[in-house]
């Protein structure tokens, strides 16, 4: 993998951990993070053998959202430049991988944003999760699709529009975070080994169904599923897990 | 610099004069089975181009001997097929007597001579073009087809190479109110397609994707899945369709596709457009959910699928040329064009503009 400059990523057999890290700048995204973004996905599709992969931030913050610092006011803002960030976020939702977010610290806007694609969210009593984004004239992103499938229309509503910094009782109770915990590190180990075996296949396929089982027809979820399902178990885990079956009964 | 791979310069298309809704089609032919009727409104398609005769007395279009149906592909493909290739020359500035190679395609009547002689004759191609005609291969003969057509204008550069896919379905009905025919009766609709192909232009402005490479895959087990029978009560060509294609093909694609991108080095996410045929929602979905595309990635192959069905060989054509008609290929671009049908094969080309 090149040199990262906005992150530090370590790779220990099954675990392979992302710690976004700019130091004085709140972990913000800017397009340099992006890139450095995607040669991690590059890293993780073609080549490691992690299972799991953790995203954290460093310096006591997850991350505070969109670095301004690459707009410039007096030129003509570059929608595609959003479109960039939209890209990779999806592309850290369908990885090849389970996926961990660990937030010890503040999550705005983008931030809490990645924390959503993840497969689970774990916290810190320290972490807060914030979309300050409408208060400040713009929109969080695809957040605006996300997160009312987490919390409800009606909660999302007043996360967008209300803007309140949400404390992780809050969030564990709204359905954003999976658990909070005081001992990170442990909560992860248990976490992880709770994801047992991890058939990549079916991760993916699952992950994908329940991310689009909230805007497709009954009828054409259906057929998706049928597919889905058959290229489920023509993989060798569910194979195996057939030999398994027939061997003690 | 001038290309030194055969590039895709032109595609025209074209159908019938008639569109059928589903239900129009019910109704035409009193269909009231509600299993049926159910069928034709599962599939995505709204509506297809078919050639269908006037209803007789009894209000009901006359069932077609197989006679009838040869003379009707014929008919239709001689409207629909110069009409294609007339779309595909005229914004190149060419005619007819400008192309040196012409590859024909269909599977929806066969003939001697060919559609390819019929077309010189119609069309005023000379008399010293070079001619192929396939007949049979079915939905995946379109990349069957390129696969022989780039590679002549690779050999003969600067001359033009021209493939017309020309699929009359509605020339290959049996309405015996059944369901075996019902699938395919609800499916396949007519249009043809044709596309322009020459190598090592001096002219390189013109942007258009260059075809890097094919890869092709048979899946022998299912040879018997997509097979004409030979109907002996109707006297008929009777289309047959199993109900585990899709299951057959979405396990394989993978491995054609990812074969055809090793060789150029290349990753799916590389791949910014894929043009996959509109076999039908089922297998649309196995191509989806087997290869990881995106409802987007296949948006024209889901919408020529529910405005026109399954046009047989030419599908990917009117793809593609919805994808260009959208105007968001970048120069640079890498694409993958997917067709599949009777072997069962699955036939892959890899484009780059």
């Amino acid at each position: 993998m090149r040199e990262l400059t906005t992150l530090t990523y370590e790779e220990h057999g099954p675990l392979a951990t992302v710690t976004l890290n700019r130091p004085g700048q709140g972990n913000r995204i800017n397009i340099a993070m992006i890139q450095d973004l995607a040669a991690v996905c590059d890293h993780l599709e073609d080549a490691s053998e992690a299972r799991v992969v953790v995203f954290r931030g460093a310096n006591g913050v997850f991350s505070e959202g969109i670095d301004f610092g690459d707009f410039d006011p007096g030129k003509l803002i570059d929608i595609h430049g959003f479109n960039k960030w939209e890209k990779i976020v999806v592309r850290l939702e369908r990885l090849p991988k389970v996926t961990v977010a660990l937030v010890d610290g503040p999550a705005l806007g983008g931030g809490f944003q990645l924390a959503l694609v993840m497969d689970q969210r774990l916290a810190s009593p320290r972490a807060t999760f914030h979309l300050p984004e409408v208060h400040l004239g713009f929109l969080p992103g695809m957040a605006t699709f996300r997160l009312a499938k987490y919390v409800g229309l009606g909660h999302a509503k007043r996360i967008l529009l209300c803007a309140p910094v949400l404390g992780p009782e809050e969030a564990l109770r709204l359905g954003i975070l999976d658990r909070v915990s005081e001992d990170l590190d442990q909560a992860l180990a248990e976490t992880i080994a709770s994801f047992g075996p991890i058939h990549t296949v079916a991760v993916q396929l699952a992950r994908r169904l329940l991310n689009e089982s909230f805007c497709t027809q009954f009828e054409d979820a259906l057929g998706n599923f049928l597919a889905a399902q058959h290229r489920s178990v023509t993989q060798t885990a569910f194979l195996d897990t057939l030999k398994r079956a027939r061997e003690t009964r | 610099m001038p290309g030194t791979r055969p590039r895709l310069l032109s595609i025209g298309t074209a159908n019938p004069p008639r569109w059928y809704s589903q239900d129009e089609v019910l109704d035409l032919y009193h269909t009231t089975q509600p299993a049926l009727r159910s069928l034709f409104h599962s599939g995505h398609i709204r509506g297809r181009f078919l050639y269908l005769p006037e209803p007789g007395p009894d209000g009901i279009p006359p069932l077609e001997t197989q006679g009838e149906l040869l003379d009707k592909h014929l008919k239709g493909a001689m409207e629909i097929g110069p009409l294609a290739i007339e779309r595909c020359l005229e914004p190149m500035g060419l005619r007819p007597a400008d192309i040196d190679y012409l590859v024909v395609l269909t599977t929806t009547g066969f003939l001697a001579p060919g559609l390819s002689a019929h077309l010189c004759r119609r069309m005023g191609f000379r008399d010293d073009c070079a001619r192929l005609d396939v007949v049979g291969m079915g939905c995946n003969a379109g990349l069957n087809g390129l696969n022989p057509t780039a590679n002549w204008a690779l050999a003969h550069p600067g001359h033009n190479a021209l493939q017309v896919c020309i699929e009359v379905c509605s020339a290959a009905y049996v309405y015996d109110h059944t369901m075996r025919t019902a699938v395919v009766n609800s499916l396949f609709g007519d249009g043809a397609a044709a596309a322009l192909v020459r190598c090592c232009d001096t002219d390189s402005r013109a942007f258009a994707p260059e075809i890097l490479g094919f890869e092709s895959h048979i899946i022998l087990e299912a040879l018997e899945a997509m097979r004409y029978d030979w109907d002996s009560v109707s006297h008929k060509f009777s289309f047959f369709l199993a109900r585990d294609i899709p299951y057959f093909i979405g396990v394989n694609a993978p491995i054609v596709v990812d074969r055809l991108l090793d060789r150029f080095g290349l990753k799916r996410r590389h791949i910014a457009h894929w043009i996959v045929h509109s076999g039908g929602k089922k297998v649309i979905d196995a191509m989806e959910y087997n290869l990881d595309l995106t409802a987007h990635d296949v948006r024209h192959t889901l919408s020529v699928l529910r405005d026109m069905g399954n046009l047989s060989s030419g599908s990917f054509l009117f793809s593609l040329s919805r994808l260009l008609d959208e105007g968001v290929v970048k120069r640079g671009d890498y694409g993958v064009m997917i067709t599949m049908g009777p072997g069962t094969s699955i036939e892959t080309a890899l484009i780059r503009w």
